[in-house]
């Protein structure tokens, strides 16, 4: 009730403004939303590249964080990123519970992930990549990540 | 926590209920019900027992506890007219705050948006949901300043029921009252006891609109056959079909009014009634017992007013003629006669009384003794007419006036003789009053001029012999003391001069005396 309530909200928001680079693909129901980011500026690792975001809510949204991964297809690779693993599986503090804070939104989430590609110039993936796609069996948000790393 | 009590979803709207009322109980539909008294299957449930209703009274199965159980309007749902402020929207629900409360990093939040996004935090790590600043939960959080709850409650919305057809349009402050007590259109349960779904406001007293739907349309043993003429009707209707139309229905003949005892089918009735002498006089009978009636109605205020009238009247006339109006101490046909009672005590001209016509009463009889019994002969005086009547209060009352005339004419002469005799003895006093005062006006004068004549003499002489005592023997001081008496001295001297020579001196020394 709580989380349809905010999200109609946000929506409405979204369908009447975007920031740039931002743009929303699917909210056909308040569990799963799809948006596509794209980086503004000229880093060329992500360069002529758009990435699509899925966003699942789950009913305590937004006291809890959505759970959000890079989708893989034809026309939408996993950017690189030495925080985000190839499965589309991003490590990022604002997306844990103990980083989220229902004040963030759909759109400042976007923003943040827009801003954490603009700002990397290393073309990798996270330590241990391999072995985490391989084995991992647990939903994003129920991983421990370590937030080693505060340089991007 | 102080989270606030959560709202109850629908369905656990019969728990929540408390315990019910049973003359709230008794279900509204009467006439949709009794067919169901003949044939049970599809019907709806009856109007339970008072001992059903007792046993019933568990807090699980009562549902009417309340006539009205409404839930309050939930204030992030409500539309508002206008897009509000964006710096009064709450960052966890994304509608303007309701109930806000502040922390003391100056973050503001709902007051339950607060409480849900700190459900999960343990109590002494608790933070800020903006800034992840800790929170010390013994003091926050704070109340908000009162201009921001003023400017919420100035918000304009719409009401909630706005898709049901209410147009409400007021400031937020407002919403909770017009929910709860006033709009039309909030939904409330349906007055039939097992009835489980809502109604609005409006349609409350309308009774179970739902189980008249559910036996019009949905109930799949909503129709049924008339017991007497085998038609398919709805068993809504069944009733109203056997009373009014129902063909085979045997019914007594119209003019059972005036005595006709025949009852036959209602088929029948028609060819019955073509015969029947009472029933073609009935509705002419009916005609005559309602004009009766009508007529009884409209007697009884009148018998009532002609009542009111008749006391008023004999008021009336006991007020104009009093029962003791045969007393002798109304100085009725002669007021000069020296005989009468009622002049023994009064002044030389009499006071007749006005409010009674002297003339107009028939001579009393001697016999009757009126200073004795003066209350037993309330008849009023025959008259042989009004005009009669008239004339001779007109005559008396010129008597009267003539009489009285008479008297003030003698008074008004006899006043101005007292008034001419006083007036000429006030003169003469005035005279003689004058004349004395002259006398003691010049005696006054002679006086006067007598003692300033004395004061002269003695001064001249004491004068002159301190002038020369202080010639001879003393200094300057002395000197100038000298030359003022003698200034004064002499003017007095100069005064005393003038009138000297009209006085004789041989006077002065009695005078001295006298003053």
């Amino acid at each position: 009730m709580f989380a349809s309530k905010r999200l109609s909200k946000e929506l409405s928001k979204l369908h009447d403004k975007l920031p740039p680079g931002i743009t929303l693909i699917k909210a056909d129901d308040f569990t799963e939303w799809l948006m596509d980011i794209r980086v503004i500026d000229s880093n060329p690792l992500y360069q002529d590249e758009v990435y699509r975001l899925k966003f699942v809510f789950s009913q305590t949204y937004p006291i809890e964080a959505p759970e959000v991964v890079f989708v893989k297809d034809e026309d939408h690779p996993i950017p690189w990123h030495p925080h985000v693993y190839s499965n589309g599986i991003i490590c990022l503090d604002l997306l844990d519970r103990q980083g989220w804070s229902p004040v963030h939104n759909v759109e400042s989430v976007c923003v943040s992930l827009q801003s954490m590609l603009t700002s990397n110039t290393k073309q990798e993936r996270p330590p241990g990549d391999e072995h985490f796609v391989k084995h991992n069996k647990q939903r994003p948000k129920d991983i421990n990540f370590v937030f080693h790393d505060n340089q991007v | 926590m102080s989270s606030p009590e959560p709202i109850p979803p629908p369905n656990d709207r019969r728990s929540s209920r408390a315990s019910s009322n049973a003359s709230l109980a008794v279900p509204t539909l009467d006439n949709t019900r009794e067919p169901v008294e003949l044939l049970v299957v599809g019907g709806p449930p009856s109007t339970p027992s008072p001992l059903a209703l007792r046993a019933s009274n568990s807090p699980s199965s009562n549902r009417r506890k309340s006539r009205i159980a409404k839930l309050p309007p939930d204030v992030h749902l409500l539309e508002y007219l206008s897009a509000c402020d964006s710096n009064l929207i709450c960052l966890i629900c994304h509608s303007p705050f309701d109930k806000p409360v502040q922390l003391a990093c100056e973050h503001f939040f709902c007051r339950e948006c607060l409480d849900h996004a700190w459900d999960a935090q343990h109590d002494a790590q608790k933070t800020c949901p903006t800034c992840r600043g800790r929170v010390d939960t013994t003091r926050e959080p704070l109340p908000v300043p009162k201009i921001i709850a003023t400017m919420l409650d100035e918000l304009v919305v719409k009401c909630p029921n706005t898709k049901s057809g209410c147009d409400w349009i007021e400031q937020r402050v407002n919403v909770h009252d017009h929910v709860l007590l006033y709009c039309e259109y909030t939904l409330v349960d349906c007055p039939d006891f097992d009835c489980h779904l809502y109604i609005t406001q409006k349609d409350f007293h309308k009774g179970c609109l739902h189980y008249t739907e559910h036996q019009r349309t949905t109930c799949p043993n909503r129709s049924t056959a008339c017991p007497h003429c085998s038609v398919e009707l709805l068993r809504l209707e069944l009733n109203a079909h056997v009373k009014d139309i129902c063909p085979k229905v045997i019914v007594p003949c119209p003019g059972t009014l005036v005595g006709c005892t025949v009852a036959v089918e209602r088929a029948d009735l028609a060819g019955h009634a073509k015969g029947c002498s009472m029933a073609i006089m009935a509705p002419y009978f009916r005609d005559q017992q309602a004009r009766i009636e009508r007529s009884e109605a409209r007697l009884e205020p009148l018998s009532r007013k002609v009542g009111i009238l008749e006391d008023g009247l004999s008021k009336i006339t006991n007020m104009l003629y009093p029962p003791n109006a045969n007393d002798s101490s109304f100085p009725v046909t002669n007021p000069l006669d020296p005989n009468s009672d009622a002049f023994t005590t009064a002044p030389l001209v009499p006071t007749p009384d006005f409010r009674l016509p002297p003339a107009s009463f028939p001579p009393v009889p001697p016999s009757h003794d009126t200073s004795q019994t003066p209350l037993t002969n309330p008849t009023p005086p025959p008259f042989d007419s009004q005009i009669h009547h008239l004339l001779t209060l007109h005559g008396s009352l010129r008597d009267e006036v003539s009489r009285i005339a008479n008297a003030l004419t003698d008074y008004e002469g006899r006043t101005n003789m007292m008034i001419i005799n006083e007036n000429q003895r006030v003169k003469d006093e005035m005279l003689h009053t004058n004349a004395a005062i002259n006398g003691m006006r010049m005696q006054l004068h002679w006086l006067v001029s007598a003692t300033l004549q004395q004061r002269t003499g003695s001064t001249n002489s004491t004068g002159n012999s301190t002038s020369r005592a202080g010639g001879s023997t003393d200094s300057n001081a002395s000197g100038t003391q000298g030359t003022n008496s003698n200034l004064g001295s002499r003017s007095a001297g100069a005064s005393a001069t003038l009138h000297l020579p009209l006085r004789r001196l041989s006077d002065s020394t009695r005078q001295n005396t006298k003053l």
